[in-house]
């Protein structure tokens, strides 16, 4: 190991052949947090929810895209405080930083970042003074990514990236940036940080989408910002008790993930309610028509956790919090029977990782109809 | 100590004599034929021929993966098939792989890397990929070097010890087999010892869990990331190591960078990779305790040199 690295976690790596209830995690970073920025940044306990019924059109499925320009523009400065919206971006962006917008594919095309919220914050960041050559709108997946066509809808000399442009190659990684652990006895105990985010980012907005999770009961700010930005995570739900309680807020706060984190924009059009990541099923989609801004990944994803959870309710599923193996099974098309054991404390966890406020009472919600 | 002799895998060949344009179009200069052939061969220019008998030959697997794509997880290791663990235990033996295609280079490197003696009988299609790759092995650098291994493994000669023995070397744990306990290695096993119980070896994929566990990742002179596919042979002594590596999917599908991770300090190396001339090491880093570098893609079987 190069000694320059600043090695935040020594420990033995546990090695077993049986998921281990509580992993042991080593991480290897040469990067240092980076003063007050990031997460959980300057409005811990914040959220911002704006809701327009007409945002998107449910039978359709067509987003009305002056309707999300206004979304982000009172969104962020409602945020801010901001009287204008530039000034509030500019709180977050610079005009010399390389900015990375990490949308979510993994249910495309069906359910992914909007590509028209991607490229209203896009165009945001132009506004601000950053050259569109300075932005990349990233993901892991060439395929998924390839699928959404933002393209069409992004700026003129935006870049568009995915780290493994051939399945599980390990190019697109740091091979002098990961976390180690061992789950289940796995022979490749190293999940490695996307290339692009250690070499070339300063900044990341992260834009999730209002996803149910099979493992980790909800996909929101904090599974985009950890499975999204790191390599060989799927072996931690390899069997049906996961560990994605304690895995998602660890490589979440890893540096120099944490500190590039400026500002998480999650895209709450479309939504799933079941059988997340994914979205084969139609029945399990829902229109939220919401978008919601914030720093702090934590009471963002805290939101959502209600959100999939009241509609879930309204579906007459079981909780997000149901541990009953009778609820356990393949065939997940029931919305009953999921096939892993759901975490959402993964939520909670990564507050005690100190990413964010997990406290609803003192969580500060700013909800606006437009 | 035993040394590993680098020998030159053959073409075992049953046809007749006027095949030999095709062999000779393939690139195949060597062979071994059935005796009852060997006569007609012998008049053949720019081939030359000597008999050989399967029969006296064991016939190995061909090594290959099985993705057990009826087993839905993305993290499932895939199933290798590999025949190392039965060089270990005969090193002496007399092989032969029977393959098509593409495979056939596969055998001749897995052969090759072992130091096993062994034919490779193919088809049509395999004899322009095994002769390229014959003539990649004899490019390679053939000193011999004596095995690096973390483990001596105590061989009982049962079929349940060698299952272990093929799971620690498709896991890549190098072990060399030992008739009793010696310090040279960091561990020594033997199925039926207390902490590998002979119940155990039902599951050997739990035997070599344990001894891995009792090892630790820390003392392995060698770990690869980045690929389940992938096997290395570790040899070397005075301040020099020869790292083998082989992609068991090499015959449809090439892995995209493997990150590599030896013991020892190791400032200087040398790369050679079958099929692709001008490939480098990247990211290479030479610490005290380690090296580290990444192979951007390994499509079968390369080969690295390093030293101090």
């Amino acid at each position: 190991m190069d000694r320059r690295f600043f090695l935040q976690v020594a420990a033995a790596t546990p090695l077993l052949g049986n998921p281990v209830d509580e992993p042991v995690y080593r991480r290897v970073t040469r990067f240092q947090p980076v003063g007050a920025q990031g997460m959980p940044g300057p409005y811990p306990g914040q959220v911002v929810r704006v809701h327009s019924e007409g945002a998107i059109d449910a039978a359709s499925d067509k987003v009305h895209r002056d309707l999300v320009k206004q979304m982000l523009a009172t969104g962020i400065k409602a945020l801010t405080g901001d009287a204008r919206t530039e000034d509030a971006w500019a709180r977050f962006i610079s005009p010399s930083d390389v900015v990375g917008i990490k949308v979510n594919c993994s249910g495309a095309p069906r359910i992914c970042s909007s590509p028209e919220v991607v490229a209203g914050i896009a165009e945001n960041l132009v506004a601000i003074g950053v050259p569109a050559k300075q932005i990349y709108v990233y993901e892991r997946f060439d395929n998924q990514l390839q699928s959404v066509g933002y393209g069409k809808y992004l700026p003129t000399g935006v870049n568009i990236q995915a780290a493994e442009a051939s399945r599980r190659s390990i190019m697109g990684y740091d091979p002098r940036t990961y976390v180690e652990t061992s789950f289940f006895g796995e022979d490749d105990t190293r999940s490695n940080l996307v290339r692009l985010v250690s070499e070339t980012l300063t900044k990341i907005v992260n834009v999730p989408n209002t996803k149910e999770h099979q493992a980790a009961g909800i996909t929101g700010c904090l599974k985009n910002i950890a499975y999204g930005n790191f390599s060989n995570v799927d072996r931690s739900h390899r069997y049906e008790k996961t560990n994605t309680l304690s895995f998602i807020g660890t490589l979440a706060a890893t540096e120099p993930v944490r500190s590039r984190v400026v500002l998480n924009v999650m895209d709450g059009l479309r939504g799933v309610w079941h059988a997340g990541p994914f979205s084969e099923h139609a029945k399990f989609r829902f229109y939220p028509k919401l978008l919601m801004f914030g720093t702090d990944p934590v009471a963002m994803d805290r939101q959502l956790i209600d959100l999939i959870e009241a509609k879930r309710k309204a579906e007459s599923a079981v909780s997000l919090w149901d541990r009953s193996p009778k609820h356990i099974g393949r065939d997940n098309t029931d919305p009953n029977i999921n096939h892993y054991i759901r975490e959402p404390g993964h939520v909670e966890y990564a507050s005690k990782l100190g990413l964010g406020v997990y406290d609803a009472a003192k969580i500060k919600l700013k909800a606006i109809e437009l | 100590m035993l040394l590993l002799l680098a020998a030159l895998p053959t073409l075992f060949w049953d046809g007749a004599a006027d095949t030999a344009p095709a062999l000779r179009e393939a690139g195949i200069r060597q062979i071994q034929v059935p005796a009852a052939r060997l006569a007609e061969w012998k008049n053949v220019p720019d081939i030359s021929a000597e008999a050989a008998d399967l029969q006296r030959a064991v016939k190995l697997l061909a090594p290959t993966v099985n993705y057990r794509m009826d087993q839905a997880s993305a993290s499932r290791a895939p199933w290798l098939i590999s025949n190392g663990w039965k060089f270990l235990r005969q090193p002496k033996g007399r092989w032969y792989y029977d393959v098509p295609g593409r495979q056939s280079a596969i055998a001749a490197a897995e052969a090759f890397s072992f130091g096993a003696n062994a034919m490779v009988r193919t088809d049509a299609a395999g004899l322009k990929p095994l002769a390229e790759m014959l003539e990649f092995l004899g490019s390679v650098n053939t000193d011999p070097l004596p095995p690096i291994a973390d483990i001596g493994f105590i061989d009982d000669g049962s079929s349940a010890a060698g299952e272990v023995m093929n799971m620690m070397v498709r896991d890549n744990l190098l072990f060399e087999i030992v008739a009793k306990p010696d310090p040279r290695f960091k561990l020594t096993a033997r199925l039926g010892a207390k902490e590998y119980p002979l119940a155990d070896a039902k599951n050997p994929g739990v035997v070599a869990h344990a001894i891995r566990g009792n090892l630790t990742d820390e003392k392995r002179s060698v770990r690869i990331y980045g690929s389940p596919v992938v096997v290395v042979r570790l040899t070397g002594s005075g301040g020099k190591v020869r790292l083998q590596l082989l992609n068991y999917t090499g015959a449809t599908r090439n892995v995209d960078g493997i990150r590599v991770r030896v013991l020892g300090q190791y400032p200087q190396h040398q790369l050679a990779a079958a099929d692709s001339p001008g490939l480098e090491l990247v990211d290479y880093s030479a610490e005290p305790d380690a090296t580290e570098f990444t192979l951007t893609q390994l499509k079968t079987y390369a080969v690295i040199d390093l030293s101090r």
